[in-house]
């Protein structure tokens, strides 16, 4: 089993496992953003950059995906990997200066403003960490969306520009942006996904009208979903609430025998 | 002669065949051969070839036996198309269709030579009658292109009549792979495709590497500005490539190849394929080769075009058919490379030089070169040298010997600035290192790199600043985008350039350049962003003043960054045409006519135009 000596305070490790998992585990703080628990490492962003110890020199990795293979000497407050954590901050800053969740975490690195100009555009203060495209790719199993085009000219987009037809508004990629450049914003009835210009109505609650999910969501759980989604989507679709209202009823509508009548109906 | 009825099955097969080629080869009264490389087909040269096919199709009287060859790359581009024919030697530059029946008359059918395409000395004026007279040829050594623009580049019996797979039978016949690895490691060989990493322990770890099967991939995606080493190799002698690559093969274990070549080069593109559909219709690719019982194939794949696909980690994406981006490599591509398994790659001509490696043994080309960089390497010199070409020359000349000796000096006799060497991953080495010895070691201690080869060599009108943007803007255009420090860094530091060129350079510009260099070499993911601003650092090195010159009194000592000097008419010189005067775009030039006009230097914007236009070079940059 090896161990990760981290700023001199030493941890035991699985083989594979990545010198960030290692720190997390154990309390020790590297900054992130385009690292997400669910997701492959992509090690796009550079803001965990740490430094390990090569027998003579120090260099320097992305804590997010350096897997561990036996025992490794790291340094993340090292005067150096701070440079370069900040140096990595400051350029993002300069790129989307008006998103405060990247001001929050950048405060917390101890970079207050940047002196860079701000020289690459991005849409809604996108910093392409790419973790939508990945969410939708790797855990929804839709690639609604993709990074297209090269360098500064890089921007995650649906194809050709247009809402995508496959995407099904489940707000996956919404929830793990950052920096708040994708959201899912209801209109009534009307899901749409910002900035992508997908729109769909919204699945609601058969009995009260509580919002439950995009349509889409629905539809393409029935055509792909697991065998306990499909029973669940049998029934009647209502929200939790309903649900549990409706349990109740049929328990007391039973006379307190102790069971409810019929299971299966939920 | 005896003709190859199906495939190789042995050894002394393919040696028969060899000897039947020698003997039909002996029968030829003259070899053509007309150069088809880069420098040469766009100035004629495939005009040129169908010239001399037709006639030796023609010359039906049989009472001469003449051999067109259509060639890869013969070397020296400046005084393309080249044609050279044998016996003899003959060496003709600069020939056109129109000369092909002179040619044909004079050398061919007898035996004279057409002088005024010969080449003649600069000053002495002497005519050369082969390329022993001739500088430019002075001093290479041809290994890895030993057959280019010798056999014709199409056939394969041309290949394997000059010793072509002689080396593979050798490997596969007497020597075991760990004997083939051995003799790779021990000869010293480095990756020529820009690293420098020892072949030999790149191949022995591929060998050592848990995992099958495993791949063999020779990087043939070659994009840096001003070079064409690569291209020519695999338009020239696309076996060469193919027969490193089978007995790489062989010592790794490896029955798998793939040679990822960029679709901008067409000619190259389908050379390697009908080079491995030649070879493997003759049996030395696919199932149980020369009857060794080793089978190895090739399949070429092509890439979009991308630069940040010569990285290995991106080839890798683009030939598993993903976007070409880099990944990291704490892990290396020899353990988990093409679709995650053990992936041996090299640069084309790193695979080009093992057949001679393997062929003429480890310590003949331990022989060549200096202490740490053994051989040979190839060069492309271009920029403001007399004699563009193709150079191959041991390791350790000095590229005084290169750009003065094989080049030829400066155009115009002007003064030498500086070499750029090593691509946009390189850097730019001024007059006073001239005399070093070019090695990988030795460019890189001077802030340079050996790279693929790429050597520009530039006069005292380029711009250094100016310079190191360019290749700045190369990158930002070829940077793939993935990570920060790539994608932003650049962006920033061209930004700087840019104000720095235009005249709005400030004081701390260098400080935060070279502030942006550590965090890229520090942060970036691939050695593209990682390197990315040697070119800068380099220029800063050693051209700090023409940097400062900018920032600090808004001059271009080059007078090559518009508004950083103007222009002023030499009343000597002018002789008051009044041509500049009618060309200037804004009416900034006065003067009577035969008298000495003026420039209005409020009203110029510093186009050039009257620059342009003056035949008595009296308008003067200041």
């Amino acid at each position: 089993m090896p161990t990760v000596t981290i700023d001199n305070q030493a941890f035991a490790a699985e083989v594979d496992e990545t010198i960030l998992q290692v720190a997390a585990r154990n309390g020790v703080w590297i900054p992130t953003l385009c690292y997400h628990a669910a997701l492959e490492p992509y090690a796009s962003c550079r803001l965990c950059m740490v430094e390990i110890d090569r027998g003579g020199w120090w260099q320097m990795v992305t804590a997010c995906n350096y897997p561990v293979r036996r025992d490794v000497t790291v340094r993340v407050e090292s005067e150096r990997a701070i440079r370069a954590r900040r140096g990595v901050m400051r350029l993002l800053l300069a790129r989307a200066p008006e998103s405060p969740e990247l001001r929050a975490l950048a405060s917390r690195l101890g970079v207050t403003q940047t002196d860079f100009p701000t020289v690459t555009e991005a849409e809604g203060n996108c910093i392409l960490c790419g973790l939508c495209v990945r969410a939708c790719e790797e855990r929804i199993g839709t690639a609604a969306i993709s990074l297209t085009g090269r360098g500064v000219e890089r921007k995650v987009s649906a194809p050709f520009g247009e809402p995508s037809e496959e995407c099904i508004l489940c707000g996956s990629c919404a929830a793990v942006c950052p920096v708040g450049t994708i959201r899912l914003e209801v209109h009534g009835d009307e899901w749409e996904l910002v900035p992508f210009g997908k729109k769909g109505p919204a699945q609601r609650c058969a009995a009260c009208g509580a919002v439950l999910t995009a349509e889409l969501v629905r539809e393409a759980l029935a055509r792909r979903g697991p065998a306990a989604v499909q029973g669940i989507l049998a029934g009647e679709e209502l929200c939790a609430r309903c649900k549990r209202k409706k349990l109740v009823g049929q328990l007391l509508a039973a006379g307190g025998s102790g069971a409810p009548s019929a299971p299966s109906e939920r | 002669m005896k003709t190859l009825v199906g495939k190789f099955e042995s050894f002394t097969d393919l040696e028969q065949y060899r000897s039947a080629l020698k003997d039909r080869a002996a029968g030829v009264d003259c070899v053509i051969r007309v150069c088809c490389g880069p420098g040469c087909i766009p100035k004629g040269a495939s005009k040129v070839y169908e010239a001399f096919r037709q006639a030796a199709e023609e010359a039906d009287d049989k009472t001469v036996s003449v051999v067109p060859k259509l060639t890869g790359c013969q070397g020296l581009c400046e005084c393309g198309p080249i044609v050279t024919l044998d016996p003899g030697g003959i060496f003709y530059q600069h020939v056109q269709e129109g000369d092909v029946a002179e040619i044909w008359r004079e050398s061919v059918l007898g035996s004279g030579v057409v002088d005024r395409l010969l080449h003649h000395d600069e000053k002495t004026g002497q005519a050369a009658r082969t390329t022993e007279g001739v500088p430019f040829y002075q001093g290479h050594q041809r290994i890895a292109l030993a057959l280019c623009g010798v056999i014709d580049a199409r056939s394969i019996d041309d290949y394997i009549a000059a010793g072509g797979y002689q080396a593979l039978a050798k490997a596969l016949g007497s020597m075991k792979p760990e004997e083939v690895l051995d003799e790779v490691y021990r000869s010293g060989l480095r990756g020529r495709g820009g690293g420098g990493f020892l072949t030999g322990r790149k191949w022995r770890s591929a060998r050592e590497a848990h995992g099958e099967p495993k791949f063999v991939i020779a990087n043939g995606d070659e994009g840096d500005p001003g070079a064409f080493m690569d291209r020519a190799l695999m338009e020239g002698a696309p076996h060469a490539v193919i027969e490193g690559m089978i007995i790489g093969g062989y010592a790794i274990g490896s029955s798998n190849g793939y040679i990822y070549v960029r679709d901008e080069y067409p000619i190259a593109v389908q050379r390697l394929r009908d080079a491995v559909a030649k070879a493997r219709e003759m049996g030395l690719l696919g199932e149980n080769i020369l009857g060794s019982g080793f089978s190895f194939d090739i399949r070429i794949s092509r890439g979009g075009g991308a630069f940040v696909c010569g990285e290995s980690t991106a080839l890798m994406a683009s030939l598993e058919g993903r976007v070409g981006e880099p990944r990291a490599k704490y892990v290396h591509t020899v353990e988990f490379g093409f679709r995650n398994k053990p992936s041996l790659l090299n640069n084309v001509e790193t695979w080009a030089n093992v057949p001679a490696i393997i062929g003429r043994g480890a310590d003949w080309f331990a022989g060549i070169g200096t202490a740490k960089s053994k051989g040979t390497k190839v060069f492309s010199l271009v920029g403001k040298v007399k004699n563009t070409g193709l150079v191959e020359v041991p390791m350790g000349m000095t590229l005084r010997q290169i750009i003065y000796q094989i080049g030829g000096g400066i155009r115009g006799d002007r003064p030498f600035k500086a070499v750029q060497t090593g691509g946009p991953s390189g850097g730019c080495i001024p007059a006073a290192y001239l005399d070093e010895a070019v090695d990988f070691d030795r460019l890189t201690e001077l802030g340079s790199m050996m790279g693929s080869g790429g050597m520009i060599v530039m006069d005292e009108d380029t711009c250094m600043v100016n310079i190191a943007r360019y290749f700045l803007r190369f990158l930002k255009e070829e940077s793939c985008g993935k990570c920060t420090p790539c994608r932003e860094g650049i962006a920033q530091m061209l930004h700087i350039l840019d104000e720095i060129v235009g005249g709005r350079g400030t004081s701390g510009d260098l400080e935060r350049l070279q502030e942006l260099a550590v965090l890229l070499e520090d942060t970036a993911l691939c050695a593209l962003g990682k390197t990315a601003a040697n070119p800068v650092l380099s220029t800063v090195r050693y051209f700090r003043d023409e940097y400062q010159e900018h920032i600090e009194n808004h001059r271009c000592p080059a007078k090559e960054c518009r508004g950083l000097f103007r222009y002023q008419i030499d009343a000597a010189a002018c002789t008051g045409c009044g041509v500049c005067r009618k060309k200037c775009p804004v009416e900034a030039i006065t003067g009577k006519k035969k008298e000495p006009h003026l420039i209005d230097a409020d009203k110029c914007t510093n186009c050039g135009t009257c620059f342009d236009v003056c035949r008595f070079a009296a308008v003067k940059k200041v």
